[in-house]
């Protein structure tokens, strides 16, 4: 086997392992759909139900699209996976096995992002269930899927190397830190309606521009052009968070390896 | 080339600790080596160094005659590990998680297919082949470890302590597999606290005492080393009078946690012993040849087993 063919078994085998545990955690899965599918639902029965606020339902679900599912799922996830690693001692044992780092990542990074595939068909079936349009380019959104699940898988690695030594930390973890996010982000409230400190804060919020963007291809059908700002930062924050992801995975098997 | 592990003048440091301090070591292929000693003497960190979980400060280590340096991924195809903490995922199947395993190593579908039914049949874990590894018992659990340590037909297999954490009926049954494979020729590395366990199924034993080893042999040369061919236990009020009845007989003295052993040039049957303490007040007295646990108390010699009778009397 080519050490190329190997990486790429490994990289697959990481990945189907990831999906089998989660499938086999029925209750989480459960969670896991319907923690974003009842935000969607109640956002978007208030939006539905206001007739001057209609045009806000095709915005809901990217909001709820890339801060309650995502960032839950992908981030969250990618950080319950590196603790539950650590707990259970399966990080030493996969230490001894010939598995490349970056087939270990691109592994996680692969299941995430099937799972946040998974969600985006749930969560835009219900939002065009009770009346939203998905308005813009599919490949653009695609884009934007792709670039938001790479970052929060990256900063899921960050976290989870770093931070997160036991399982019932992540909860608590991510509650500090993504909830304060969602807020910033405009996942509850319009950025227009916040006091100016915050909306300048919200400047450096990446899940406001992942939600904008999302939102200015689904809801307003914008383009490329139109979306360079969003897509600018999000390629550079996605960079930072990647390697940094990576940095802190380093840091966590060179850290085992001095101990 | 009959070597499959040397380790030389091996130093490794934690922070200020001197874990490792010239710590030499050598495995021939076919041996079943133990690695003994008390608590932090080094044993695990031994085994870390080997499975390239740690790197060494100072020495050198070859595996089946390379470099452990040079190696790179390809040392860990090499050695296989199974430690006493159940290290596998417990919402997967077993023959999912030895799939898995198979997978990390490259094992090509038809050939990772045979050697998954290979394990599953040799270790009896056909009958768990629809539970979760969650749902298994602790040595179910344990077997299946080991199962998934030799998973990639390992050149070493190393063993961590691997019945630490099982019932004695689940130990028995690991102690038969280990028995198994080394007479199928498999090279191991063990550590292990049960000396017992090292007496059953090691050819050659090492004994550690900080960070280095400081007896080596099989387990009858070793016995050899020990002033005596029996031990005898003797428990009494007047610990003076056995010590000096004991000197008079030519035995040799050892005292600790309240009991004297008395190390017997000869086998004496208990008859004979209490006829040579006669007049001495003794509650209890056993005897039996000498042990592996003899030879670690005698050789490692950091325990209160050491007491000179000078010191007790």
């Amino acid at each position: 086997m080519t050490s190329s063919h190997l990486f790429l078994v490994q990289t697959l085998a990481v990945a189907q392992r990831l999906l089998l545990e989660q499938w086999r955690q029925k209750r989480g899965l459960i969670f896991w759909a319907v923690f974003p599918s009842t935000m969607m639902l109640l956002f978007g029965l208030v939006y539905a139900h206001n007739v001057s606020m209609r045009a806000g339902l095709d915005a809901a679900a990217a909001g709820i699209l890339v801060g309650a599912a995502l960032f839950f799922s992908c981030l969250g996830g990618t950080v319950a996976v590196i603790a539950a690693e650590r707990e259970r001692g399966t990080l030493p044992r996969l230490l001894t096995t010939p598995l490349h780092p970056a087939a270990y990542f691109l592994g996680v990074v692969i299941a995430q992002l099937l799972l946040a595939l998974m969600q985006v068909v749930m969560l835009y079936s219900i939002a065009l269930l009770i009346g939203a349009k998905y308005q813009g380019s599919l490949v653009l959104g695609g884009l934007i899927l792709l670039l938001s699940v790479f970052s929060y898988v990256g900063m899921g690695f960050f976290l989870g190397a770093r931070f997160a030594r036991r399982s019932e930390e992540v909860v608590v973890a991510l509650s500090a830190i993504g909830v304060p996010l969602l807020v910033l982000g405009g996942t509850f409230f319009p950025l227009e309606i916040m006091p100016e400190g915050m909306q300048a804060v919200a400047q450096i919020n990446p899940m406001l521009h992942m939600n904008q963007a999302f939102k200015g291809v689904a809801a307003y059908g914008m383009g490329f052009h139109e979306l360079r700002f969003e897509l600018t930062f999000l390629l550079a924050f996605c960079g930072l968070s990647l390697a940094l992801g990576i940095q802190s995975y380093r840091h966590l098997l060179g850290g085992n390896k001095s101990q | 080339m009959t070597t499959a592990l040397q380790m030389d003048d091996v130093h490794k440091w934690f922070g200020s600790h001197h874990v490792l301090d010239g710590f030499s070591l050598r495995v021939e292929k076919g041996d079943v080596v133990g690695l003994l000693g008390p608590n932090g003497c080094g044993k695990s960190t031994v085994l870390k160094i080997v499975c390239k979980l740690l790197d060494l400060d100072a020495g050198q280590v070859r595996l089946m005659g390379e470099p452990l340096s040079e190696l790179g991924y390809h040392a860990r195809a090499l050695v296989g590990l199974c430690t006493q903490h159940c290290a596998l995922y417990p919402d997967l199947l077993p023959g999912e998680n030895l799939h898995f395993f198979a997978r990390l190593y490259g094992l090509y579908d038809r050939e990772r297919q045979q050697r998954v039914d290979e394990l599953m049949s040799s270790f009896a874990l056909e009958q768990f082949a629809t539970t979760r590894v969650s749902q298994l018992s602790g040595g179910w659990q344990q077997r299946l470890h080991l199962a998934v340590s030799l998973i990639h037909r390992p050149k070493l297999l190393v063993l961590d302590e691997p019945t630490a954490a099982v019932d004695l009926e689940a130990r028995m049954d690991l102690w038969r597999f280990i028995e198994s494979l080394r007479d199928s020729g498999t090279t191991i590395l063990l550590t292990s606290h049960h000396l017992a366990e090292a007496e059953r199924l090691c050819s050659r034993v090492a004994l550690m005492r900080n960070g280095k080893v400081v007896a080596e042999g099989s387990v009858p040369e070793l016995l050899a080393r020990i002033p005596g061919q029996a031990v005898a236990k003797v428990e009494s009020e007047d610990n003076e009078a056995i010590v000096q009845r004991s000197i008079d007989l030519g035995w040799t003295v050892r005292h600790g946690a309240g009991q004297m052993r008395l190390l017997l040039p000869r086998d004496l049957s208990l008859l004979e012993i209490i006829d040579a303490l006669k007049g001495i007040k003794v509650s209890a007295v056993s005897v039996q040849p000498v042990t592996l646990e003899d030879a670690y108390l005698e050789l490692v010699g950091d325990s209160p087993w050491m007491v000179e009778p000078s010191n007790l009397v």
